[in-house]
C-alpha cells in the first residue's frame, strides 16, 4: 500500500516509556495509569500465530488452578488486564494494547486508539461476584482521524478479541470515543449487532485482516 | 406502566404464580453457538439452526433425530416448518445470496429447493398460514415474498410422487427498510383476521410484517392489483428491531390479532390495529364521523398509510440487554422473553379494561379505548444458559415422558449461545 493512500499516513507512536502498565506483582494494590510505567515490556512473540478462535485456555493459562469456574473469583479480571497487563513476563496476556493497526505495524496501544482510561468494567471486580455473574466491559475506542473508515475494522478486532479471550459471563460493548468519529452512531450500532458481528467473520477477507490484526496478541 | 382502570371487570383469575422449571436439555449439546429452535407444526420435532447446519430433535426422546448439513455455507439463522398435506418441508435460511428448502422422506431430509435471489445472508424465513406464500428476509434491506407456483391444485395431492413439482415463484421485492430485515411473520389464519375489524376488502388476507435494523416494523399486504404494499410503518423502538410475533389466540369479538415486537431498546411492545367501529371514544381523533375506514384520516395528520396501528401496551421492562426473542402462547396467552442478559421472562396479560389510560409515546392523541391493557411479570429464571446469552424461545408442545398430557401440555424451549437447547416447565396456578 502506498504512504499516500493510508487514512493517517503519520500516527503518533507513543514510546514505550509513555504507555500504560500495571505493577510486576501479583495481588498489587490497583494503581491507575499515572502511576510508574518503568516495567513495560512487548510481547517477546510478535508475529506469533493467530489468536483468532484460540481456545479459552488462553486466558487461564496463567493460573495455578485447573478449575476454572474459581477463577473469575480469585483473580478477578480488571481494566488493566484488559487493557495489556503484564504482571508474568513469561505468559504476557494481553487482550487489547497488542492488537496490531490494521495499517502501520504499530499496535493500538501504541497509537492509543486503546487507553487504558477508556476501559471500564461494571460492576466492579473487585466486588469478587460469583462466575454467573453478568460483568459489563465498556471500550471506548479513539481512531486515530475522525474519518478514518477502518473503525470499524478495528472495533470488530477488539470486540472479536474480548471475546474470544473473556469467561462467557462478559457482556462487551465496544463504541467510537464520543466524537471521535464522523459517523459514530452507525459504526456503534454495528459493533453491537451480534448477528452483525457474526456475519462479518464469516467473511473471508474481514476475517483475514482481523487475524492479522490479533497475531501479535500471544 | 399506566394500568389505572376505570371501569374493571373483576372476573380475573385471582392472583396466578407461575412456576418455571429446566427439563432435562435436549442432547447432545451442540456446543456451538445455536440461533433459534423452531417446533415443527405437527410432528414431534424441533429444528435448531447453528453453524452451518440444522438439527433436528425428537420432542419424545429428547434427543436428536436427524442433522441437515450441506447446502449451506454461510450460518443457518432461522427455519420454518410447514406441512402442506402429506408433504413436509423445512426450511431455512442465512446462508448466502440463496434459501433452501428440505423434505422429509422416510426419516431423511432431502434438499427439494434452492431459492437464490437476495444479495446477502438471509436472516429470518416464514410460511403463510395457506402455505402459499413464503417470506424470506435479508441484511441486503429487503423481503422476498415467493408464491408456491408448484401445486395449483393442491386438492389433486393425492399422489406423493406429483409432489416432485416444487417451484417458487417471485412475486414481490419489498425495498422500504433502511436497514438489514432481522425478521418476518405472517399473521396466522385466526377468525380475526377476517373479522369485522379487518381492514376493507380491497387487500387479501394475508399479512406479513417484517422488523428492522431502521428500528422500525413494516406491515405488508397485497392490493387489488396484485401488487403487494407497505400499509404501515410501526415506528417506536429506538434500536433495532430483533424480531415480530402475532397474537395466535383468537380475540373476543373476531377483534384483529395483535402484534408484538421487540428489540435492542430493552422494550417489548404490543400493537394493535386501531378499531374505527367504536364510535364513542373512537371520533375525537380522527374527525370524520362516519367515514369507511382508512378514508377519514386527514393527510395532514398522517402519512398516507392504509391501515393505522398504534402501541397499546409496552411490558413491564425485565431485560437490562437486547431483547432476541418473545414467544406468544396460542393456547394460554402467556408471554415469554430472552435476550442477552441470560433472562427467561414470563409475563401475563392483566383483567380485561374496557377503558385505561392510554400512555402511549407514539402519538399524542387522546386515550383511546382497546381492551388491551397492563402485562405483569409472572416469574423471571435468571441466568437460564448460565452465563451465555439466549437468541431464541418459542412455545411447543410436549411428547416426552415426564408430560402427563403429551401433546397437548404446552413447554418453552430456549436455545443459547452455549449450544444448549433446553425446555422449561411451566406451572401456572
Amino acid at each position: 500500500m502506498a504512504k499516500s493512500d493510508l487514512d493517517n499516513a503519520n500516527p503518533t507512536v507513543l514510546s514505550v516509556s509513555q504507555l500504560p502498565s500495571r505493577n510486576l506483582a501479583k495481588g498489587h494494590v490497583r494503581k491507575g495509569p499515572d502511576s510508574k510505567y518503568d516495567h513495560i515490556l512487548f510481547p517477546k512473540q510478535w508475529w506469533a500465530g493467530s489468536s483468532l478462535n484460540t481456545d479459552p485456555s488462553v486466558w487461564t493459562s496463567d493460573e495455578d488452578e485447573d478449575d476454572d469456574l474459581t477463577l473469575a473469583t480469585d483473580e478477578p479480571i480488571d481494566e488493566q488486564e484488559i487493557y495489556g497487563e503484564n504482571y508474568d513476563p513469561s505468559s504476557c496476556t494481553y487482550l487489547l494494547s497488542t492488537i496490531s493497526d490494521p495499517e502501520h505495524p504499530v499496535t493500538l496501544g501504541q497509537i492509543a486508539v486503546v487507553r487504558l482510561d477508556d476501559i471500564h468494567l461494571s460492576p466492579s471486580p473487585a466486588e469478587r461476584l460469583d462466575p454467573n455473574t453478568l460483568t459489563n466491559v465498556e471500550v471506548d475506542l479513539t481512531p486515530t482521524v475522525n474519518h478514518c473508515s477502518l473503525a470499524t475494522v478495528i472495533g470488530l478486532a477488539v470486540r472479536v478479541r474480548l471475546e474470544n479471550a473473556l469467561p462467557p459471563n462478559y457482556r462487551i460493548v465496544v463504541r467510537m470515543k464520543d466524537g471521535s468519529h464522523a459517523q459514530d452512531d452507525q459504526v456503534n450500532k454495528q459493533l453491537g449487532d451480534k448477528e452483525r458481528v457474526a456475519a462479518a467473520l464469516e467473511n473471508d477477507t474481514l476475517k483475514g485482516i482481523i487475524e492479522k490484526m490479533l497475531e501479535t496478541c500471544v | 406502566m399506566a394500568t389505572e382502570t376505570t371501569t374493571t371487570t373483576p372476573a380475573a383469575p385471582s392472583a396466578t404464580t407461575a412456576e418455571i422449571t429446566p427439563l432435562p436439555a435436549f442432547s447432545p449439546d451442540l456446543y456451538q453457538r445455536a440461533w433459534a429452535s423452531i417446533p415443527h407444526p405437527s410432528l414431534p420435532l424441533i429444528a435448531t439452526c447453528h453453524a452451518h447446519s440444522v438439527t433436528v430433535f425428537s420432542l419424545s426422546t429428547l434427543s436428536k433425530h436427524s442433522v441437515l448439513t450441506g447446502g449451506h455455507t454461510r450460518s443457518v439463522r432461522s427455519a420454518a416448518e410447514e406441512r402442506l398435506e402429506r408433504e413436509i418441508r423445512l426450511q431455512s435460511g442465512e446462508n448466502d445470496k440463496e434459501t433452501e428448502e428440505e423434505e422429509e422422506a422416510e426419516d431423511e431430509w432431502e434438499l427439494t429447493l434452492v431459492l437464490e435471489g437476495h444479495e446477502n445472508e438471509v436472516k429470518s424465513v416464514n410460511y403463510s398460514p395457506s402455505g402459499q406464500y413464503l417470506a424470506t428476509c435479508s441484511r441486503d434491506k429487503s423481503v422476498w415474498i415467493w408464491e408456491d407456483v408448484g401445486n395449483p391444485n393442491p386438492s389433486s395431492e393425492e399422489e406423493e410422487e406429483e409432489e416432485d413439482e416444487d417451484e417458487w415463484e417471485t412475486v414481490a421485492v419489498l425495498q422500504e427498510h433502511d436497514g438489514d430485515v432481522k425478521a418476518v411473520a405472517w399473521c396466522p389464519d385466526v377468525p380475526g383476521r377476517k373479522g369485522k375489524y379487518a381492514p376493507p376488502r380491497r387487500y387479501g388476507d394475508d399479512v406479513l410484517a417484517s422488523a428492522s435494523y431502521d428500528n422500525t416494523v413494516r406491515l405488508w399486504r397485497e392490493d387489488g392489483d396484485g401488487e403487494w404494499v407497505c400499509v404501515a410503518v410501526l415506528e417506536g423502538h429506538e434500536g433495532t428491531v430483533w424480531g415480530v410475533a402475532w397474537e395466535g389466540r383468537p380475540r373476543e369479538n373476531d377483534k384483529f390479532p395483535r402484534l408484538l415486537s421487540w428489540g435492542a431498546d430493552e422494550v417489548i411492545r404490543v400493537w394493535s390495529l386501531k378499531e374505527p367501529e367504536e364510535e364513542e371514544h373512537g371520533e375525537g381523533a380522527a374527525g370524520g364521523g362516519n367515514n369507511t375506514w382508512g378514508f377519514g384520516v386527514p393527510n395532514t395528520m398522517r402519512r398516507s398509510l392504509k391501515e393505522e396501528w398504534e402501541c397499546t401496551a409496552v411490558l413491564p421492562k425485565v431485560h437490562k440487554g437486547d431483547i432476541y426473542s418473545v414467544a406468544w402462547s396460542t393456547e394460554t396467552g402467556l408471554l415469554a422473553s430472552v435476550g442477552s442478559d441470560g433472562v427467561l421472562a414470563l409475563y401475563q396479560e392483566t383483567v380485561n379494561t374496557t377503558e385505561k389510560n392510554e400512555e402511549n409515546e407514539t402519538n399524542g392523541e387522546a386515550p383511546t379505548t382497546t381492551s388491551a391493557g397492563g402485562w405483569k411479570v409472572l416469574t423471571t429464571v435468571k441466568g437460564a444458559h448460565g452465563p451465555y446469552e439466549i437468541n431464541h424461545i418459542t412455545w411447543c408442545k410436549r411428547y416426552d415422558a415426564g408430560s402427563e398430557r403429551k401433546g397437548e401440555e404446552e413447554m418453552l424451549v430456549t436455545t443459547g449461545d452455549d449450544g444448549v437447547v433446553r425446555p422449561w416447565q411451566v406451572r401456572i396456578q
